[in-house]
């Protein structure tokens, strides 16, 4: 691979967030496990002037229980998700979408943090973690705030992180009782795929009714998004074949998917219903 | 001007230096230094053929930059066994036939290392997902399940992690 | 997993002791230590690294060519246009063994003006490093004129479709075969059936790309240590670089990959002209995406059958119509063609036959050899046809196969009677039953099964006059030597002449060290490709080794004081076949004989069967040597919402003759199921305009180990074939059967047919929701 960039290797978060702060632009970028970032660079998609290496900063790192919060480091791999006792029992749909996420090297290497900062509306994590409501801490040398993943992007490949952040960490409000999440990777193999349409549900059930629901949609429209509506469609009410039908046809429209070598719109759009119709059944009637 | 610098690496065991830009990757700086059994099928993490294990987790060492290698333990097929004192998994794959035209068994090695290390009793989907990264034409990977089961009785047979 | 059938075979079976076992393979301790030494990992000092700079267009004219700013880069050594090469072209014909005429298929080596397909290469760049060969590219500059272009064999058969090349028109192969009375035959049918079917591209996905050092020697010689299945190219090179043949050498290595994508020569001459220019040692490796654009891909077919059949299931008639898409160059077309002509009514007897097929010329990218080569194309349509035929008249799919199969001793489709047995009904029979018990599942999911049937030339073309070549020797310590000039591309094709050897000599096969690959020195064996090498070198190896062990014997005889014929040879020693405690080592004997003045060593040739080339009005006469026979089936579960597919079991039964290395021929089926159930279900070359749409392994999607079943073998054993010790051969054979028997499979689950491989989850609901609007 050739190509002209400086990379400066960070030993710590402040050193990490110093060498980021005269960053400006593009050109600089954090560099955490380079599983897309690197495939860019040498297809030339991406010039950047300087990378910082985040793989010593061992801040970034770890998996938390921290009260009523699941707290995980941005430099998280997927395998450590995927070793993870708290995130199987607080977040399956995101355990299953670790599994289904490309090869056992790239689980080793890639992070959390890159999963969401790429911006690629396939990237698997991100339809679970929107589910969950998850959080983002961006810190600067100067700043530290924290972002809703719902927030998050604004378009293709576009975000609000500002050059000189970093993703610092995740964070997700443990479930309730009666809460249920679940994700399902549709693709073209089972094994290292790319993914064609993703949905994550994630829904609340008290005494019969749905109190609480979130659909999130991947690989259907230029982000990761919500389908609000159908979400709408069944907070308040016990969820009957029916009900679901509706809110998986919402979820159909909500979703605005383009035709490209891995499918068709109208087959990705036939998916999002579908898989929303089969995820939320099987949340509200989950296997004793 | 390409930025470069001097890079020491452990691979084996032993200490290698060799003077990189900082665009090279770990593939192509263990190839410079003689590593050729680390192969190159794809330079984009989509084949595993270049899996090496860094700190005994097996990375694509085409998505790795050589610089941020630097002082970590680097393991390589040839770091497991040899012909005459070969790895359970080096045996058991030759014996059952595994290696077929052989291009992917120096990743496909590590990547079964790296999970049997974590893992010593894996099930066979437990297989199948540690493997998934790693491109075969030749087998159709049904030797290859062979292999690791067999490889993973005999290093519970010998009760340790070799 | 394996299961063997050996109790009937037209041969008893002679108690091999290296023979039929699944031995670790010789070339096995190096692959899993990381010893082995591919082409790709020599390196020489001062050598030059080289680009290839591609078109972007796949139909244009070059009007302007600029390399100076390349060429003022600091380090670059060389680059070369077409400019360059005036009347430089090369061969593209079926290449080895063969004094037989060539076809005229000559491609030019850099483009001069015209671009005729995606990534047709502009320029060569050799420069110090690799960085600066790549940074180099980036600075040649160069513009295209878009010419109209033709990307559908079927548009660029219409008149006034744009011309690829010459004047005419675009067909560059177009075969008949001619069998009975056609139109008698439909008129004796009680239904006649037609349908469509369609088979994508394919890319080899070989793991390792193509690659190769050529350098200059003392004696003038270009040498070149090239990834190939065909060392045999050193003479189509000289001639496109201007030397004699005997300048040109070829160093084979074991090759991490071939399936016929390195059949064609791939870097060969790129290094050939640069190690001239340059005088230095030059080394060309390509990327991922040189390797998807910078060899030929598996021809795409559209089939037509139309079948005639009786109520109680004969087949009356059968006409086949059949376009394949041969791309920018001719390459092996014709010949892919005329597998697939000779193939096309599969394993059954059909005394009325008419077959049509062309080739044509398009701008998409060329299209040559690849495992099954036409004959699995045709094996795709004709079991699927098979399966709709039985639905249409309402018998069971097996029953309406077992009433037209071709039997031991009946003639295919050219007229010509295989030598060999014909097993195919067992092999079906014993493939269906071991899929066992169904699978149960529930809604969304259906569970379907499948079964594909198929002969399979082994051999080359008999008019191309195969041969192959032989060494065997002892050494003075007993131990034994092979040459040949095989290449070994995986399937252990040079460890099974190791273990010929030591079967006819008596020696265990860690004694023996073969030699192979080597244009220069070793003796040429012709190509690795048509499922030849164990065929056609084993035999050489065997007729070698077996002079050999007769002058032996008659040294042992001397020794041992009994008649040779008494004398047998086991576990390193020679012994007294009634009296085994009479024996000596084979260390001794060879010295005994040496002192002697025996002759310790043989260079052996065999020849495959001599034929003309089949009759050009009907078709008929011998295409091959003989033909392998076998079968695969499949069960499938489909989830009838998202159309995804899984592979739930797959069996394959074949009569492979003889097993040489059990353990191999079962490799062989386990990788020919993968490379099979790729292309029925996830592989696909998207292009748009020539222009490939999905370069890269995580774009193009070969079956990973999650999407695998464990495939179990049944290996029948007929000893009937025409190769070593009655072995056929199983390369291509493993390939052929899989994906139609996939096809069958999900048809059985979903009530309707994919007509259009790959049946992407997105096809597979189509088909379902057009069923459904249907009813």
């Amino acid at each position: 691979m050739h190509a002209n960039f400086e990379l400066d290797i960070a030993a710590d978060l402040a050193e990490a967030v110093a060498m980021l702060a005269d960053a400006d632009g593009p050109g600089v970028a954090p560099l955490a496990g380079g599983t897309n970032l690197i495939v860019d660079i040498r297809a030339k998609r991406y010039r950047p002037r300087r990378l910082v290496g985040l793989d010593r900063v061992e801040a970034l790192r770890g998996i938390a229980d921290d009260g009523g919060r699941v707290r995980i480091g941005g430099r998280t791999t997927v395998t450590e998700l995927l070793e993870s006792p708290l995130i199987a029992a607080t977040a399956p749909s995101l355990v299953q979408s670790a599994r289904a996420f490309a090869g056992q090297m790239v689980r080793n290497t890639a992070t959390v943090a890159g999963n969401i900062a790429c911006g690629s509306p396939a990237a698997d994590l991100v339809p679970p973690l929107l589910a969950l409501d998850a959080e983002l801490t961006l810190v600067s040398r100067s700043s530290s705030r924290t972002v809703a993943l719902a927030d998050f992007y604004q378009g293709y490949k576009k975000d609000v992180r500002r050059p000189d952040e970093l993703i610092a960490a995740i964070s997700w409000e443990k479930p309730a009782a009666g809460s249920h999440s679940r994700y399902y990777k549709l693709a073209r193999r089972k094994g290292d795929a790319i993914t064609v349409t993703g949905v994550a549900v994630s829904i609340v059930l008290d005494r019969g009714v749905c109190t609480r629901a979130r659909i999130a949609l991947g690989a259907v429209a230029p982000v990761v998004l919500r389908a609000r509506s159908a979400e709408a469609t069944l907070v308040g009410h016990g969820l009957t074949k029916e009900r679901i039908g509706e809110a998986a046809a919402q979820a159909a429209s909500a979703s605005s998917p383009i035709d490209d070598v891995r499918a068709s719109a109208a087959y990705r759009r036939h998916a999002v219903e579908v898989l929303t119709r089969r995820l939320v059944t099987d949340a509200w009637q989950p296997p004793i | 001007m390409v930025q470069e610098k001097q890079v020491t690496l452990s691979v084996n065991g032993r200490s290698r230096t060799g003077r990189f830009p900082a665009h090279r990757t770990l593939l192509e700086a263990l190839r410079e230094l003689g590593h050729t059994e680390v192969k190159c099928g794809c330079e984009k993490g989509d084949c595993g053929a270049c899996a090496v294990l860094v700190d005994g987790k097996a990375v694509d060492s085409c998505l790795t930059l050589v610089w941020t290698a630097e002082g970590r333990a680097i393991t390589t097929v040839v770091g497991l066994g040899n012909a005459q004192s070969p790895h359970p998994l080096q045996k058991a794959f030759a014996e059952s036939g595994a290696a077929q035209c052989g291009y992917c068994i120096p990743g496909m090695v590590i990547a079964a290392k790296s999970l049997l290390d974590r893992n010593p009793d894996p099930g066979e989907e437990d297989v199948r997902i540690a493997l998934s990264g790693n491109l075969c034409r030749c087998t159709g990977y049904t030797k290859i399940f062979e292999a690791v089961s067999t490889a993973a009785a005999a290093l519970r047979e010998e009760g340790g992690v070799r | 997993m394996s299961t063997t059938r050996d109790d009937r075979g037209s041969a008893p079976n002679v108690g091999y002791r290296q023979i039929g076992r699944p031995l670790t393979r010789t070339d096995a301790p190096g692959k899993v230590t990381g010893r082995t030494l591919y082409a790709g990992d020599y390196s020489m000092p001062g050598m030059l690294h080289v680009k290839i700079v591609r078109a972007d267009l796949a139909s244009a004219r070059l009007v302007r060519i600029d390399v100076s700013r390349a060429r003022a880069l600091a380090g670059v050594e060389c680059i070369l246009t077409g400019a360059d090469l005036p009347d430089r072209t090369a061969a593209t014909d079926i290449p080895g063994q063969t004094g037989r005429k060539r076809l005229n298929t000559d491609q030019q080596i850099l483009v001069k003006e015209r671009i005729r397909y995606f990534g047709e290469p502009l320029a060569l760049i050799a420069a110090q490093s690799r960085d600066i060969a790549e940074q180099a590219a980036e600075l040649v500059e160069f513009d295209l004129e878009p010419l109209p272009g033709v990307y559908d064999p079927e548009e660029a058969l219409k008149p006034g479709a744009p011309l690829v090349s010459g004047s005419g028109d675009n067909v560059v192969a177009e075969y008949r075969i001619r069998k009975g009375d056609v139109d008698a035959g439909f008129g004796a049918a009680d239904v006649v059936v037609e349908r469509t079917y369609r088979t994508p591209f394919q890319e080899h996905a070989f793991l390792e790309p193509e690659v190769g050092l050529a350098w200059i020697d003392e004696n003038e010689v270009v040498n070149i240590r090239v990834s190939t299945q065909v060392i045999e190219h050193f003479r189509t090179i000289a001639e496109a670089i201007g030397v004699p043949h005997n300048k040109v050498r070829i160093l084979g290595a074991l090759v991490g990959g071939g399936f016929g994508g390195k059949e064609d020569m791939t870097v060969e001459i790129y290094l050939a002209l640069l190690a001239q220019r340059t005088r230095r040692p030059v080394r060309l490796e390509y990327s991922r995406e040189d390797s998807f654009v910078g060899h030929g891909k598996r021809h795409p077919f559209k089939l037509t059958y139309r079948t005639g059949v009786t109520r109680d299931g004969r087949i009356t008639a059968l006409r086949i119509s059949a376009i394949a898409d041969s791309g920018a160059y001719v390459f092996l077309s014709p010949y892919v063609l005329l597998y697939c002509a000779v193939a096309s009514p599969g394993p059954y007897r059909i005394d009325n036959l008419d077959f049509h097929g062309r080739a044509v010329a398009t701008n998409n990218m060329y299209t040559s050899a690849f495992r099954g080569f036409g004959g699995m194309q045709a094996c795709a349509a004709y079991e699927q046809q098979m399966d709709e035929v039985a639905k249409v008249i309402g018998m069971d799919r097996i029953e309406f196969r077992r009433r037209n199969f071709l039997r031991t001793g009946e003639s295919i489709s050219t007229g010509f009677v295989p030598p060999s047995a014909i097993w195919t009904e067992e092999c079906v029979d014993r493939a269906w039953a071991a899929l066992g018990e169904p699978t149960r599942v529930a809604y969304p999911l259906k569970i379907g099964r499948g079964v594909a049937a198929y002969l399979q030339s082994y051999g080359r073309l008999t008019f191309l006059h195969d041969t192959s070549e032989a060494w065997v020797g002892v050494e003075m310590d007993g131990t034994v030597v092979v040459r040949s000039g095989v290449t070994d591309i995986g399937a252990g094709q040079a460890s099974a002449l190791g273990q010929i050897a030591a079967e006819v000599l008596g020696v265990t096969l860690d004694n023996v060290v073969i030699y192979n690959s080597d244009s220069a020195v070793t003796p040429l064996a012709g190509t690795t490709t048509a499922t030849r090498a164990l065929y056609m070198t084993g035999n050489a190896a065997k007729l070698a080794a077996e002079a050999v062990r007769k002058r032996l014997a008659a040294g042992a005889a001397q020794e041992l004081g009994v008649a040779a014929d008494q004398v047998d040879f086991g576990d390193n020693r020679v012994f007294v076949v009634h009296e085994p405690a009479r024996s000596m080592a084979m260390i001794d004997l060879v010295r005994a004989c040496a002192a002697r003045g025996i002759h310790r060593s043989e260079l052996a040739i065999f020849r495959a069967p001599f034929s003309d080339p089949l009759d050009p009005q009907t078709g008929q006469g011998q295409a091959h040597p003989d033909y392998v026979f076998g079968a695969q089936a499949v069960e499938v579960a489909v989830d009838v919402e998202t159309g995804e597919v899984t592979v739930l079991r797959s069996v394959a039964a074949h009569d492979v003759g003889q097993c040489v290395n059990r353990a191999a021929v079962e490799g062989q089926i386990e990788g020919g199921t993968q490379n099979g159930q790729g292309f029925a279900l996830s592989e696909e070359m998207l292009y748009h305009e020539g222009r490939l749409l999905t370069p890269s392994f995580s774009e193009y999607l070969m079956p990973t180990s999650m999407d695998m079943p464990k495939v179990q073998s049944i290996i029948l054993e007929s000893r009937s074939g025409v190769g070593p010790f009655g072995a056929k051969g199983i390369g291509e054979p493993a390939l052929t059967p899989v994906a139609p028997a996939i096809a069958n499979a999900v048809a059985d689950a979903i009530g309707v047919r994919v007509f259009e491989l790959p049946m992407t989850p997105e096809r597979v609901v189509r088909a379902i929701q057009e069923m459904e609007r249907q009813i």
